[in-house]
């Protein structure tokens, strides 16, 4: 039973989100007239899903930091022509995979790049994991670092746009109706993209399964 | 649906993707044919290995680093003629159409109307600068940073314009920590600048003089109230350095106990088993270590207290 106490707290949620939305529709009316700490506060609001969202879908540091960047230099040219009857985080999160898809698509053209090697010779592909790594026992985190590894260069062998929308779907849990919109294509496209992808992946990862 | 709709749809049902319908007849035809249910079963593992693979997270460092870089290609970006114009175009835009219009029109107009009278402009005034507040003179332009401008005034009869805007100068100071004045700008910095990035290079900077009692007091604020993790894991080690004392071992403490960041909170084991294991002292830090050890919500500071227990036991032994 849903008493009149679960009914207010719904409502006093519903009440409270859009509060939060209005003050970002604030927040972005001041930096569409050049206010700097706006434009600064809203990069705040948002930032660490972009690294997170960039870092997974380059998985290098530098490029993601390069990524970071761009992503939020365009936003701050065009946030002018934004129009605040549309979401904010879509619009990022549209720019996010521009830029992604962009840079995922020149990488490509530059043909195979090797894999990014430290200085013991070893992949780099481990040099941005969580801090709770340590918490997983030896033959885990062992097991852990030789799929990473593979999964690395698996992904490697995958076109842009297979690759966007088997991070975006499997990293980071999207809907493929919102991959597709991100992307700036429809859902029945993204479903063969992700289709493609995962039948290449289990070609290059038959032995791990 | 046959065998083939099924290979194709299977990353799909694993994805829960599929609308109810298809769902359905996916399970129906599954039930029915064991082929496809051995390769259900594979696509299945092959998810599972794909989900044991961890994700990149970007650490707090990471963050700052970008955050900074960010900044100061921001202020590049403002500096230059392409921020100029955006600021300009920023205050046009939010102007209604016909006063937009009317804007433009105006500066075609004067823009004609100098052109026009261009011959009669014989040479170059020289630049003045007015203004009962403006500190410099004109040969600092350079370095000013256009805050706002309010008013952009050609005058036809000179060709000269005149601009009112608000302006900031970059100061550079340069000097030694022993200079009170130099040690107070950093010290406000630490407590209340904005860009972690710079705190966490003033922090640096501050390393050679943490037992001054003001520089000491703001790494033991950063420590303790700091909004950035890798600002406070910067001060965490500036503190360990320090003269030890009750307010480094409150405040060690208190990051160990109550930090967020499970970085943060293993270099304060690492601080103060140190400390206890080299002075013999460790009646305070023993109870919260237990406490952490089995009750710390991440599986490596628990491990880590556990191992600094038993490093401290070894030690009374």
């Amino acid at each position: 039973m849903v008493d009149g106490a679960c009914l207010e707290l719904v409502g006093k949620h519903e009440t409270s989100r859009e509060g939060e939305a209005e003050a970002e529709r604030a927040l972005i009316r001041r930096a569409q007239r050049g206010d700097r700490s706006a434009f600064d506060t809203l990069v705040r609001l948002y930032d660490q899903e972009v690294l997170r969202m960039t870092l997974r879908m380059v998985r290098s540091e530098e490029e993601a930091q390069d990524l970071y960047q761009e992503v939020f230099l365009k936003v701050y040219r065009s946030l002018g022509r934004f129009r605040l009857e549309s979401r904010f985080s879509t619009w990022l999160y549209r720019v996010v995979t521009n830029v992604c898809f962009d840079h995922l698509r020149q990488q490509k053209s530059r043909s195979e790049l090797p894999a990014r090697a430290g200085a013991d010779g070893e992949l780099d592909y481990a040099q941005a994991l969580a801090d709770d790594r340590p918490g997983l026992n030896p033959e885990q985190a062992l097991r852990a670092r030789e799929i990473s590894r593979r999964l690395e260069v698996a992904l490697r062998q995958l076109s842009p746009r297979e690759r966007m929308v088997f991070e975006l779907k499997h990293c980071q849990g999207m809907k493929l109706r919102a991959i597709g919109e991100l992307c700036g294509t429809s859902e029945e496209a993204a479903k063969n993209s992700l289709f493609r992808a995962v039948q290449k992946l289990r070609q290059d990862l038959s032995d791990l399964v | 649906m046959n065998c083939d709709d099924l290979e194709k749809t299977s990353s799909l049902y694993l994805y829960d993707e599929l609308r109810a319908e298809d769902r359905a007849a996916f399970e129906t035809h599954l039930a029915s044919c064991a082929g496809c249910r051995t390769r259900l079963e594979e696509a299945r593992r092959l998810h599972r290995v794909l989900s044991e693979c961890p994700q990149p997270e970007p650490t707090p460092e990471l963050l700052v680093r970008c955050r900074q870089a960010l900044d100061e290609a921001l202020d590049r970006e403002q500096l230059g003629w392409r921020g100029l114009l955006r600021g300009w175009m920023w205050q046009f835009g939010a102007a209604p159409a016909p006063r937009l219009a009317a804007v433009l029109t105006l500066l075609l107009f004067g823009f004609g109307l100098g052109w026009t009278l261009r011959p009669r402009a014989r040479s170059l005034a020289p630049l003045t600068l007015s203004g009962t507040t403006s500190p410099f003179g004109a040969s600092d332009l350079g370095d000013v940073r256009i805050r706002h401008i309010s008013e952009v005034a050609p005058d036809p009869q000179s060709g000269g314009v005149r601009i009112t805007l608000d302006a900031e100068r970059r100061v550079t100071l340069e000097g030694s920590l022993d200079d009170p004045r130099i040690r107070q700008v950093l010290v406000d910095t630490v407590r209340g600048y904005d860009n972690p990035g710079i705190r966490r290079d003033t922090l640096d900077a501050l390393r050679t003089h943490r037992d001054n009692p003001s520089v000491r007091a703001a790494l033991l604020y950063a420590l303790r109230h700091d909004a950035n993790a890798g600002v406070r894991l910067e001060a965490l080690k500036t503190v360990r350095g320090m003269q030890w004392g009750p307010d480094v071992h409150q405040a060690l403490l208190g990051a160990l106990e109550h930090d967020a960041n499970p970085g943060v909170r293993v270099a304060a084991v690492d601080a103060l088993v140190e400390h206890a294991v080299e002075e013999g002292e460790n009646e305070t830090v023993m109870p919260v270590l237990l406490k952490l050890a089995a009750s710390d919500q991440n599986p490596y500071v628990r491990l880590q207290c556990l191992a600094a227990v038993r490093k401290m036991e070894g030690n009374e032994q």
